[in-house]
Protein backbone atom coordinates (compact mmCIF):
# COMPACT_ATOMS: atom_id res chain seq x y z
CA UNK A 1 0.00 0.00 0.00
CA UNK A 2 1.23 3.50 -0.86
CA UNK A 3 2.40 5.51 2.13
CA UNK A 4 -0.61 7.46 3.37
CA UNK A 5 0.81 10.92 3.97
CA UNK A 6 -0.84 14.33 4.07
CA UNK A 7 0.21 17.96 4.28
CA UNK A 8 -0.32 21.10 6.28
CA UNK A 9 1.03 23.81 3.98
CA UNK A 10 4.31 22.37 2.72
CA UNK A 11 4.85 20.19 5.76
CA UNK A 12 4.34 16.47 5.17
CA UNK A 13 2.83 14.40 7.98
CA UNK A 14 2.44 10.65 8.42
CA UNK A 15 0.57 10.65 11.73
CA UNK A 16 -3.03 11.89 11.76
CA UNK A 17 -2.99 12.46 15.51
CA UNK A 18 -2.36 15.93 16.95
CA UNK A 19 -1.97 15.54 20.69
CA UNK A 20 -2.45 18.20 23.36
CA UNK A 21 -0.05 18.60 26.25
CA UNK A 22 -2.37 19.72 29.05
CA UNK A 23 -3.78 17.85 32.04
CA UNK A 24 -1.35 14.90 32.12
CA UNK A 25 -0.61 13.56 35.60
CA UNK A 26 3.13 14.21 35.23
CA UNK A 27 5.78 14.87 32.56
CA UNK A 28 6.92 11.25 32.45
CA UNK A 29 3.44 9.90 31.67
CA UNK A 30 2.96 12.72 29.19
CA UNK A 31 6.13 11.85 27.28
CA UNK A 32 5.28 8.14 27.23
CA UNK A 33 1.77 8.93 26.00
CA UNK A 34 3.12 11.21 23.27
CA UNK A 35 5.46 8.43 22.13
CA UNK A 36 2.64 5.86 22.20
CA UNK A 37 0.38 8.18 20.19
CA UNK A 38 2.82 8.38 17.30
CA UNK A 39 1.90 12.08 17.04
CA UNK A 40 4.18 14.41 15.11
CA UNK A 41 2.33 17.59 16.12
CA UNK A 42 1.98 18.77 19.72
CA UNK A 43 -0.25 21.59 20.91
CA UNK A 44 0.52 24.11 23.64
CA UNK A 45 -0.96 27.19 25.24
CA UNK A 46 0.77 30.52 25.95
CA UNK A 47 0.61 31.85 29.50
CA UNK A 48 2.35 34.32 31.77
CA UNK A 49 5.36 32.94 33.60
CA UNK A 50 4.75 32.55 37.34
CA UNK A 51 7.40 34.93 38.62
CA UNK A 52 7.12 33.44 42.11
CA UNK A 53 8.38 30.08 40.87
CA UNK A 54 10.56 30.54 37.80
CA UNK A 55 12.67 27.51 38.66
CA UNK A 56 9.68 25.32 37.79
CA UNK A 57 10.63 23.30 34.79
CA UNK A 58 9.38 24.29 31.38
CA UNK A 59 7.20 21.84 29.52
CA UNK A 60 9.60 22.16 26.60
CA UNK A 61 12.63 20.80 28.41
CA UNK A 62 11.16 17.30 28.27
CA UNK A 63 10.90 17.55 24.49
CA UNK A 64 14.48 18.55 23.79
CA UNK A 65 16.13 16.38 21.19
CA UNK A 66 12.81 15.24 19.75
CA UNK A 67 11.60 16.49 16.39
CA UNK A 68 8.01 17.49 16.95
CA UNK A 69 6.12 20.20 15.16
CA UNK A 70 4.67 22.70 17.66
CA UNK A 71 1.15 24.04 17.33
CA UNK A 72 0.60 26.76 19.96
CA UNK A 73 -2.99 27.87 20.52
CA UNK A 74 -4.55 31.22 21.37
CA UNK A 75 -6.66 29.86 24.22
CA UNK A 76 -7.69 32.52 26.67
CA UNK A 77 -8.52 34.92 23.84
CA UNK A 78 -12.10 36.12 23.46
CA UNK A 79 -11.49 38.57 20.63
CA UNK A 80 -9.55 38.56 17.36
CA UNK A 81 -7.16 41.20 18.70
CA UNK A 82 -6.32 39.08 21.75
CA UNK A 83 -5.75 36.03 19.57
CA UNK A 84 -3.47 37.98 17.21
CA UNK A 85 -1.46 39.21 20.19
CA UNK A 86 -1.00 35.69 21.55
CA UNK A 87 -0.09 34.39 18.08
CA UNK A 88 2.66 37.00 17.71
CA UNK A 89 4.05 36.10 21.13
CA UNK A 90 3.98 32.41 20.21
CA UNK A 91 5.87 33.02 16.99
CA UNK A 92 8.47 35.17 18.76
CA UNK A 93 9.49 32.02 20.63
CA UNK A 94 11.17 30.97 17.40
CA UNK A 95 9.65 27.51 17.84
CA UNK A 96 6.84 27.62 15.29
CA UNK A 97 4.91 29.81 12.91
CA UNK A 98 1.90 27.54 13.12
CA UNK A 99 -0.98 28.83 15.20
CA UNK A 100 -4.26 27.30 16.30
CA UNK A 101 -6.70 30.19 16.46
CA UNK A 102 -8.96 29.47 19.41
CA UNK A 103 -11.31 32.24 20.44
CA UNK A 104 -13.94 31.36 23.01
CA UNK A 105 -17.21 33.21 23.00
CA UNK A 106 -18.60 31.70 26.19
CA UNK A 107 -16.85 30.52 29.35
CA UNK A 108 -19.27 27.70 30.07
CA UNK A 109 -19.23 26.09 26.63
CA UNK A 110 -15.87 27.41 25.36
CA UNK A 111 -17.51 27.32 21.93
CA UNK A 112 -15.54 29.21 19.29
CA UNK A 113 -16.62 32.66 18.12
CA UNK A 114 -16.74 32.24 14.34
CA UNK A 115 -16.74 35.97 13.50
CA UNK A 116 -13.68 36.76 15.63
CA UNK A 117 -11.99 33.57 14.40
CA UNK A 118 -12.42 34.71 10.80
CA UNK A 119 -11.05 38.18 11.60
CA UNK A 120 -8.00 36.79 13.39
CA UNK A 121 -7.34 34.28 10.62
CA UNK A 122 -7.40 37.01 7.97
CA UNK A 123 -4.86 39.08 9.91
CA UNK A 124 -2.54 36.19 10.75
CA UNK A 125 -2.54 34.77 7.22
CA UNK A 126 -1.41 38.20 5.98
CA UNK A 127 1.39 38.12 8.56
CA UNK A 128 2.63 34.82 7.20
CA UNK A 129 1.40 32.44 9.89
CA UNK A 130 0.26 28.91 9.09
CA UNK A 131 -3.22 29.24 10.57
CA UNK A 132 -5.30 26.32 11.83
CA UNK A 133 -8.55 27.74 13.20
CA UNK A 134 -10.72 25.89 15.71
CA UNK A 135 -14.27 26.66 14.64
CA UNK A 136 -17.85 25.41 14.83
CA UNK A 137 -18.88 22.32 12.86
CA UNK A 138 -20.45 24.54 10.25
CA UNK A 139 -19.77 23.83 6.55
CA UNK A 140 -20.24 27.46 5.53
CA UNK A 141 -17.88 28.81 8.20
CA UNK A 142 -15.31 26.18 7.30
CA UNK A 143 -15.46 27.31 3.67
CA UNK A 144 -15.12 30.96 4.70
CA UNK A 145 -12.04 30.16 6.79
CA UNK A 146 -10.54 28.17 3.94
CA UNK A 147 -11.08 31.13 1.60
CA UNK A 148 -9.41 33.39 4.17
CA UNK A 149 -6.27 31.30 3.80
CA UNK A 150 -6.49 28.80 6.66
CA UNK A 151 -4.01 25.93 6.13
CA UNK A 152 -6.55 23.52 7.65
CA UNK A 153 -9.95 23.84 9.28
CA UNK A 154 -10.56 22.34 12.69
CA UNK A 155 -14.26 21.97 13.46
CA UNK A 156 -15.18 20.85 16.95
CA UNK A 157 -16.89 17.50 17.42
CA UNK A 158 -18.40 18.71 20.71
CA UNK A 159 -17.39 21.34 23.30
CA UNK A 160 -13.81 21.13 24.58
CA UNK A 161 -13.20 18.49 27.21
CA UNK A 162 -16.73 17.06 27.14
CA UNK A 163 -15.93 13.72 25.50
CA UNK A 164 -19.38 13.76 23.89
CA UNK A 165 -18.04 12.64 20.53
CA UNK A 166 -19.18 13.92 17.16
CA UNK A 167 -22.53 15.59 17.79
CA UNK A 168 -23.23 16.35 14.13
CA UNK A 169 -21.66 13.74 11.85
CA UNK A 170 -23.81 14.99 8.97
CA UNK A 171 -22.13 18.41 9.11
CA UNK A 172 -18.66 16.91 9.45
CA UNK A 173 -19.36 14.81 6.35
CA UNK A 174 -20.41 17.91 4.42
CA UNK A 175 -17.35 19.83 5.58
CA UNK A 176 -15.09 17.01 4.34
CA UNK A 177 -16.88 16.86 0.99
CA UNK A 178 -16.45 20.57 0.36
CA UNK A 179 -13.03 21.27 1.86
CA UNK A 180 -9.92 21.84 -0.24
CA UNK A 181 -7.72 22.00 2.87
CA UNK A 182 -7.31 19.27 5.52
CA UNK A 183 -10.16 18.90 8.03
CA UNK A 184 -9.09 18.10 11.57
CA UNK A 185 -11.64 17.29 14.25
CA UNK A 186 -10.63 19.35 17.25
CA UNK A 187 -12.29 19.01 20.63
CA UNK A 188 -15.06 16.94 22.13
CA UNK A 189 -13.88 13.45 21.27
CA UNK A 190 -13.97 10.98 24.15
CA UNK A 191 -13.36 7.45 23.01
CA UNK A 192 -11.67 5.33 20.36
CA UNK A 193 -15.04 4.80 18.68
CA UNK A 194 -15.36 8.59 18.36
CA UNK A 195 -12.01 8.95 16.60
CA UNK A 196 -12.71 5.97 14.39
CA UNK A 197 -16.02 7.55 13.40
CA UNK A 198 -14.22 10.82 12.66
CA UNK A 199 -11.72 9.10 10.40
CA UNK A 200 -14.48 7.08 8.69
CA UNK A 201 -16.17 10.39 7.88
CA UNK A 202 -13.05 11.24 5.89
CA UNK A 203 -11.34 13.87 8.03
CA UNK A 204 -7.57 14.17 7.62
CA UNK A 205 -6.78 14.08 11.31
CA UNK A 206 -7.93 14.54 14.89
CA UNK A 207 -6.70 16.72 17.73
CA UNK A 208 -7.16 15.35 21.24
CA UNK A 209 -5.95 16.15 24.71
CA UNK A 210 -8.40 15.42 27.53
CA UNK A 211 -9.48 11.91 26.42
CA UNK A 212 -5.86 10.79 26.56
CA UNK A 213 -4.52 12.87 29.46
CA UNK A 214 -7.47 12.11 31.77
CA UNK A 215 -7.84 8.42 30.90
CA UNK A 216 -7.05 6.03 33.75
CA UNK A 217 -4.01 4.93 31.75
CA UNK A 218 -3.02 7.77 29.42
CA UNK A 219 -0.26 5.75 27.72
CA UNK A 220 -2.60 2.87 26.93
CA UNK A 221 -5.27 5.26 25.72
CA UNK A 222 -2.80 7.11 23.48
CA UNK A 223 -1.94 3.86 21.76
CA UNK A 224 -5.61 2.85 21.52
CA UNK A 225 -6.45 6.20 19.91
CA UNK A 226 -3.59 5.77 17.46
CA UNK A 227 -4.94 2.37 16.42
CA UNK A 228 -8.47 3.76 16.19
CA UNK A 229 -7.26 6.52 13.88
CA UNK A 230 -5.44 3.99 11.70
CA UNK A 231 -8.46 1.68 11.60
CA UNK A 232 -10.86 4.49 10.75
CA UNK A 233 -8.56 5.86 8.07
CA UNK A 234 -8.11 2.48 6.43
CA UNK A 235 -11.86 1.88 6.58
CA UNK A 236 -12.48 5.25 4.92
CA UNK A 237 -10.04 4.43 2.12
CA UNK A 238 -11.52 0.95 1.74
CA UNK A 239 -15.15 2.09 1.38
CA UNK A 240 -17.82 0.74 3.69
CA UNK A 241 -20.94 -1.04 2.43
CA UNK A 242 -24.15 0.88 2.09
CA UNK A 243 -26.84 0.32 4.69
CA UNK A 244 -29.84 -1.86 3.79
CA UNK A 245 -33.21 -2.12 5.44
CA UNK A 246 -33.52 -5.92 5.22
CA UNK A 247 -31.26 -8.94 5.50
CA UNK A 248 -29.18 -10.35 2.68
CA UNK A 249 -27.55 -13.75 3.22
CA UNK A 250 -23.78 -13.92 3.01
CA UNK A 251 -23.59 -17.49 1.70
CA UNK A 252 -25.35 -17.11 -1.70
CA UNK A 253 -26.02 -20.24 -3.77
CA UNK A 254 -29.73 -19.91 -2.98
CA UNK A 255 -30.71 -22.56 -5.59
CA UNK A 256 -28.54 -25.15 -3.79
CA UNK A 257 -30.19 -24.76 -0.41
CA UNK A 258 -31.00 -28.13 1.27
CA UNK A 259 -34.69 -28.82 1.09
CA UNK B 1 12.25 51.90 38.90
CA UNK B 2 8.66 50.74 39.06
CA UNK B 3 7.56 48.36 36.29
CA UNK B 4 4.35 46.39 35.76
CA UNK B 5 5.43 42.83 35.05
CA UNK B 6 2.80 40.17 34.31
CA UNK B 7 0.22 42.44 35.89
CA UNK B 8 2.14 43.08 39.13
CA UNK B 9 3.96 46.25 40.14
CA UNK B 10 7.62 45.59 40.82
CA UNK B 11 10.40 47.89 41.98
CA UNK B 12 13.50 46.70 40.15
CA UNK B 13 17.00 48.07 39.70
CA UNK B 14 17.29 47.36 35.97
CA UNK B 15 18.16 49.20 32.78
CA UNK B 16 17.27 46.81 29.94
CA UNK B 17 14.92 43.93 29.22
CA UNK B 18 17.96 41.65 29.49
CA UNK B 19 18.36 42.85 33.10
CA UNK B 20 14.71 41.99 33.81
CA UNK B 21 15.25 38.48 32.40
CA UNK B 22 18.36 38.08 34.55
CA UNK B 23 16.56 39.40 37.65
CA UNK B 24 14.04 36.58 37.47
CA UNK B 25 16.65 33.94 36.60
CA UNK B 26 15.15 33.32 33.17
CA UNK B 27 18.33 33.38 31.08
CA UNK B 28 18.47 30.51 28.63
CA UNK B 29 14.81 29.65 29.19
CA UNK B 30 12.22 29.71 26.40
CA UNK B 31 10.72 33.06 27.36
CA UNK B 32 8.94 35.55 25.12
CA UNK B 33 8.85 39.23 26.06
CA UNK B 34 6.31 41.89 25.23
CA UNK B 35 6.99 45.47 26.34
CA UNK B 36 4.22 48.07 26.07
CA UNK B 37 2.45 45.90 23.51
CA UNK B 38 5.45 45.23 21.27
CA UNK B 39 7.01 41.79 20.99
CA UNK B 40 10.78 41.85 21.48
CA UNK B 41 13.05 39.23 19.96
CA UNK B 42 15.90 37.83 22.04
CA UNK B 43 18.38 39.87 19.99
CA UNK B 44 16.64 43.07 21.10
CA UNK B 45 16.67 42.35 24.84
CA UNK B 46 20.15 43.71 25.58
CA UNK B 47 19.48 47.04 23.90
CA UNK B 48 15.80 47.46 24.79
CA UNK B 49 15.78 49.98 27.62
CA UNK B 50 13.00 49.87 30.17
CA UNK B 51 11.29 52.96 31.50
CA UNK B 52 9.24 53.54 34.58
CA UNK B 53 5.69 52.12 34.49
CA UNK B 54 6.50 50.00 31.43
CA UNK B 55 4.04 47.13 30.99
CA UNK B 56 6.09 43.99 30.51
CA UNK B 57 4.75 40.52 29.82
CA UNK B 58 6.96 37.47 30.25
CA UNK B 59 5.25 34.44 28.73
CA UNK B 60 6.07 30.86 27.82
CA UNK B 61 4.58 27.65 26.42
CA UNK B 62 2.47 25.61 28.85
CA UNK B 63 0.45 22.43 28.43
CA UNK B 64 -2.68 22.90 26.36
CA UNK B 65 -4.84 21.35 23.71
Amino acid sequence: MKKDVWRIGNHELSSRFFIGTGLFPNPYVQMEAIKASGAEVLTFAIRRINLEATEDDSILQHLQGESYRYLPNTSGASTADEAVRIARLARASGLSDWIKVEISANERTLLPDPIETLKATEILVKEGFTVLPYLPDDPVMCKRLEEAGAAAVMPGGAPIGTGLGILNPYNIGLIVEEAKVPVIIDAGLGSVSDVTQAMELGVSGVLMNTPVAKARDPVGMAQAMRLGIEAGRLAYLSGRISKKRYASASSGFDEFKLK
Amino acid sequence: MELVINGFRQELDVRTIQDVIAHFGLEGKPVVVEADGAVLTKEQWATAEVRTQMQIELVHFVGGG
